[in-house]
């Protein structure tokens, strides 16, 4: 299948029927739809069957280590605040090996939106438990099932008070172009959670099971309610999709260099001003 | 597309760059005095040390002072040694001339630095059964004047009255250490301290050597965090991503306090993991980052180390070393991390190593740290320890306008490809949004494009690519240093240092003034041009001195069949105290014929 900004020459390897495929359509239409120029675009990714995605887009593309794609990613936009940074990853690269990048980079609240396709499940590795894995889903590894709690990334988010926090179901592709639209729109870090099936290794979660165990958000649901969100996270029969939380505070970038928004590679320093200082000791 | 100028836009077909010479005054011999003052942590001893140094380098001394420091805030036992001389020294002696305990464990701590000819001044209070004290009312003066920490203005009162040197130079001190009640508790705790030693009189000082006239105008005092952090500036440094750890925080804080005054960003990361990783993201588009930290800090960074090295993103990464393994000692000294540095990150790709001497050296390698990681694009491991870090001493001016600057990155083109294959073996390296083609960086083995790749005949042209790469940047090696003692100018045997030994090598060597005798101190350690090493290999006898348990450069010389005949090697937390080093280096001449 072959979408709008795909990489010419380029061949996806990922199974037929991957929920992979919708997220990759999804995201080229949003950059079209946006106008996003993808010379001015970037898409950081870490390792797994998601963080093949920038392979298949014609933007540029920075893909990194396992779990890394959020410190990459931020030190980017700070470097020169005029491109669109994208962070994408699935639920095991993002929450697990990059657990502590997500909640810094939240508190960072860089420019950045940051898409996880989470599947529940680990694809690359051939099907072991993720951190977002239900209870009870057994694996090769999980033989007597998976006991941890799974990771609720919503309610994680929130609680630091991330500037945009959503997720929503890619087999309900309109209402997720929409949430990814208003990510892009956002003015600081914007958390995308994307419900995807993994076809292969994760029976359990399928298309069918998505559609019957979420609900979009309320038309009258206040995104600005902190606790009211905070509850909406932890409803899981049904899962809600949607924006839970949207608050746009000062930016990582901004913070650090104020209206000076120059890429760092036309800045040079003074010479004499180092040699001002220097003369001080 | 708006036109974006790149300031000094290098490319590879350049030669490499040559640091700039400063003419610099030529000294032979240093007459030098020894203080060594000791007290417990939290007490004010570092203001104690900074007030003394500042004001005999305008009294027209040359000082060089350690800090030899615990591992904790308050308490312990902590003592600065300070050396006092008529020309440069960069290296610590461990017996001492003069030495003022602040209380009565210093004493205890530092018995084994003191010699039948030390002179013992210490706080009225500090009894000691075996040693001669001069008692002071330091500590009884500092608390009628209002504060116990006066003391720290009391010391140095008593011993620029001893040395008959002028308390104006301390007042101008304190005036700008101080302010309020402490300014006007600290001129009188330094008064009161000045006139007290005027009947100690017959005590038998050491003779303080002849001072220099106009020596603040030529010469700065600073530590080496400070000079190599002028060194990172100068490399053009505009973006520090660090997780704080000792010894190589005060490069961190440097660079902030920095950051205060030109576009430098600066971040304290959740670890040493996401640090090397922004320092990636940053080069990535087209900053020049880097990042701080110790031993512990670098073992985390080992996997972006080696993302560097496949995606050929630039990097910079100062390691301070302390000794380990894991914790180990984290405010001593070691040379220990050479081989974690050298090896660190999976997979077979080239970076290089370097390890800066003294205060010039900080800031030449320093600015050559990002000038190397730019043109070859690959990581450097800028190599510091406790002992560098901490240590206070002179250097003469530096230019910085005569630091060549350059940037080694392309506006790209429609077609651009990221790892183009071409003679050179290092592609155009292009940001995004500078030009019209897309950046595309690839940690997977990957093609010209950066796709990624399972075809063995990439792969084989890429592994070749970042091969001939590594062999570039063997053959631009700096050279190390080699410098002849006594009058023959042609001596047989060499002792070979690298990094911070330097300083202690040079002044055993000029102390001994043996013919036979020649320094070779290495800067550049890795990767090493063998021609540099035929020298080594027409001496009668190579000696080698690390401050490591093993000899880990030893067996980097070995491995490119230098021979090394001797090790002096110590592991102990301390640097090499050159009347120590001297003996151990007497020792091992005596087994050469």
């Amino acid at each position: 299948m072959n979408y709008p900004l795909d990489r010419p020459g380029t061949k996806k390897a990922w199974c037929p029927g991957c929920g992979n495929f919708g997220i990759l359509k999804l995201i080229e239409e949003v950059l079209i739809e946006l106008a996003l120029d993808p010379k001015n675009t970037v898409i950081i990714s870490g390792i797994g069957q998601a963080a093949k995605t920038p392979y298949y887009i014609d933007t540029n593309m920075f893909s990194g280590l396992h779990g890394r794609a959020l410190p990459v990613a931020t030190a980017i936009k700070a470097s020169n605040p005029a491109l669109n940074v994208i962070a994408e990853g699935g639920d095991g690269d993002m929450y697990g090996e990059g657990g502590n990048h997500f909640i810094h980079t939240m508190r960072r609240n860089p420019n950045i939106v940051h898409i996880v396709h989470n599947n529940m499940v680990y694809g690359l590795t051939k099907g072991q438990a993720s951190p977002t894995s239900q209870k009870g889903f057994e694996s090769k590894v999980q033989v007597k099932g998976v006991s941890s709690e799974p990771l609720n990334p919503i309610s994680l988010a929130l609680a630091l008070k991330a500037s945009f926090v959503s997720r929503v179901n890619i087999g309900n592709q309109a209402h997720a172009k929409e949430v990814l639209k208003e990510a892009f729109l956002h003015k600081g870090y914007a958390l995308v959670d994307i419900f995807q099936p993994c076809v292969v290794f994760n029976k359990v979660n399928t298309y069918q099971w998505f559609k019957a165990n979420t609900y979009e958000l309320e038309s009258d649901y206040d995104s600005s309610d902190l606790p009211a969100a905070m509850t909406k996270a932890l409803e899981n029969d049904p899962i809600p999709i949607g924006i839970f939380y949207r608050k746009a505070y000062v930016t990582f970038e901004e913070h650090l260099r104020g209206d000076e928004k120059k890429a760092l590679f036309e800045h040079t320093h003074d010479l004499k001003m180092i040699q001002k200082f220097f003369n001080n000791y | 597309m708006k036109k974006t100028d790149i300031p000094f836009q290098a490319t590879i077909d350049q030669p490499p760059v040559t640091f700039p010479t400063f003419k610099k005054k030529k000294y032979t011999h240093a007459k030098s005095i020894s203080i060594l003052i000791g007290g417990a942590a939290g007490t004010g001893i570092k203001t104690l040390e900074t007030l003394l140094s500042d004001a005999l380098r305008r009294s027209g001394y040359f000082v060089f002072s350690t800090i030899e420091y615990m591992s904790r805030v308050r308490g312990g036992s902590n003592c600065t040694l300070l050396r006092i001389s008529d020309a440069p020294i960069q290296a610590p002696c461990w017996h001492v001339d003069l030495f003022v305990a602040l209380d009565e464990d210093a004493i205890e701590h530092v018995k084994e630095r003191l010699t039948a000819q030390t002179i013992v001044l210490a706080d009225e209070s500090v009894t000691d059964e075996d040693i001669d004290i001069t008692p002071l009312p330091m500590l009884t003066t500092a608390k009628e004047l209002g504060n116990v920490r006066y003391a720290n203005a009391y010391v140095p009162g008593v011993l620029f009255g001893l040395f008959g040197l002028s308390a104006e130079m301390l007042s101008q001190g304190i005036e700008t250490l101080f302010d309020g009640e402490h300014l006007a508790g600290n001129e009188s705790a330094m008064r009161e301290g000045f006139i007290y030693a005027q009947s100690l009189k017959n005590l038998s000082l050491p003779t303080l050597p002849e001072p220099t006239k106009g020596l603040t105008d030529t010469m700065h005092l600073m530590d080496g965090s400070t000079a190599s952090g002028f060194g990172f500036l100068a490399g053009g440094c505009n973006m520090i991503t660090s997780y704080p750890m000792s010894p190589s925080t005060a490069v961190l804080n440097f660079m902030a306090s920095m950051s205060q005054h030109f576009t430098l960003l600066v971040e304290q990361s959740e670890d040493e993991i996401a640090s090397l990783n922004m320092v990636l993201g940053g080069w990535y588009s087209g900053a020049r980052a880097m990042t701080s930290t110790s031993g512990g800090g670098f073992a985390l960074m080992s996997e972006a180390m080696s993302l560097s090295g496949v995606s050929e993103t630039p990097a910079v990464i100062y390691l301070a070393q302390r000794p380990g393994p894991a914790t180990g000692m984290p405010t001593r000294t070691e040379q220990g991390d050479l081989n974690l540095a050298i090896h660190s990150g999976h997979g077979d790709f080239g970076h290089i190593v370097l390890a800066p001497g003294d205060l010039q050296e900080c800031i030449d390698y320093g600015y050559l740290a990002f000038e190397v990681a730019d043109r070859y694009q690959m990581p450097v491991v800028y190599l510091s320890d406790q002992y560098l870090a901490d240590t206070m001493s002179m250097i003469e001016s530096v230019d910085f306008e005569d630091y060549e600057q350059r940037r080694y990155i392309q506006p790209t083109e429609k077609s651009y490809d990221r790892y183009t294959l071409n003679p050179t073996a290092i592609s155009p390296r292009g940001v995004p949004s500078l030009g019209e083609g897309l950046v595309v960086s690839s940690s997977h083995e990957h093609d010209e494009r950066g796709q990624g790749t399972e075809s063995y005949h990439v792969r084989e042209e890429m592994v070749e690519k970042r091969q001939k790469k590594s062999s570039l940047s063997v053959a631009e090696a700096f050279k190390p240093e080699v410098v002849q003692y006594g009058i023959s100018k042609k001596g047989s045997i060499a002792v070979i240092g690298w990094g911070s030994t330097k300083g202690a090598i040079a002044e055993v060597l000029r102390e001994l003034d043996d013919d036979r005798l020649f320094q070779v101190h290495f800067a550049w350690v890795h990767p090493l041009n063998p021609e540099h090493l035929e020298i080594l290999k027409q001496t009668k006898a190579n000696i080698i001195i690390e401050n490591n348990v093993t000899g880990q450069f030893a067996d980097i010389l070995k491995s490119h069949d230098v021979e090394i005949n001797h090790r002096i090697l110590q592991s102990n937390g301390f640097p090499f105290f050159v009347d120590l080093l001297k003996e151990m280096l007497l020792d091992t001449l005596k087994e050469i014929k």
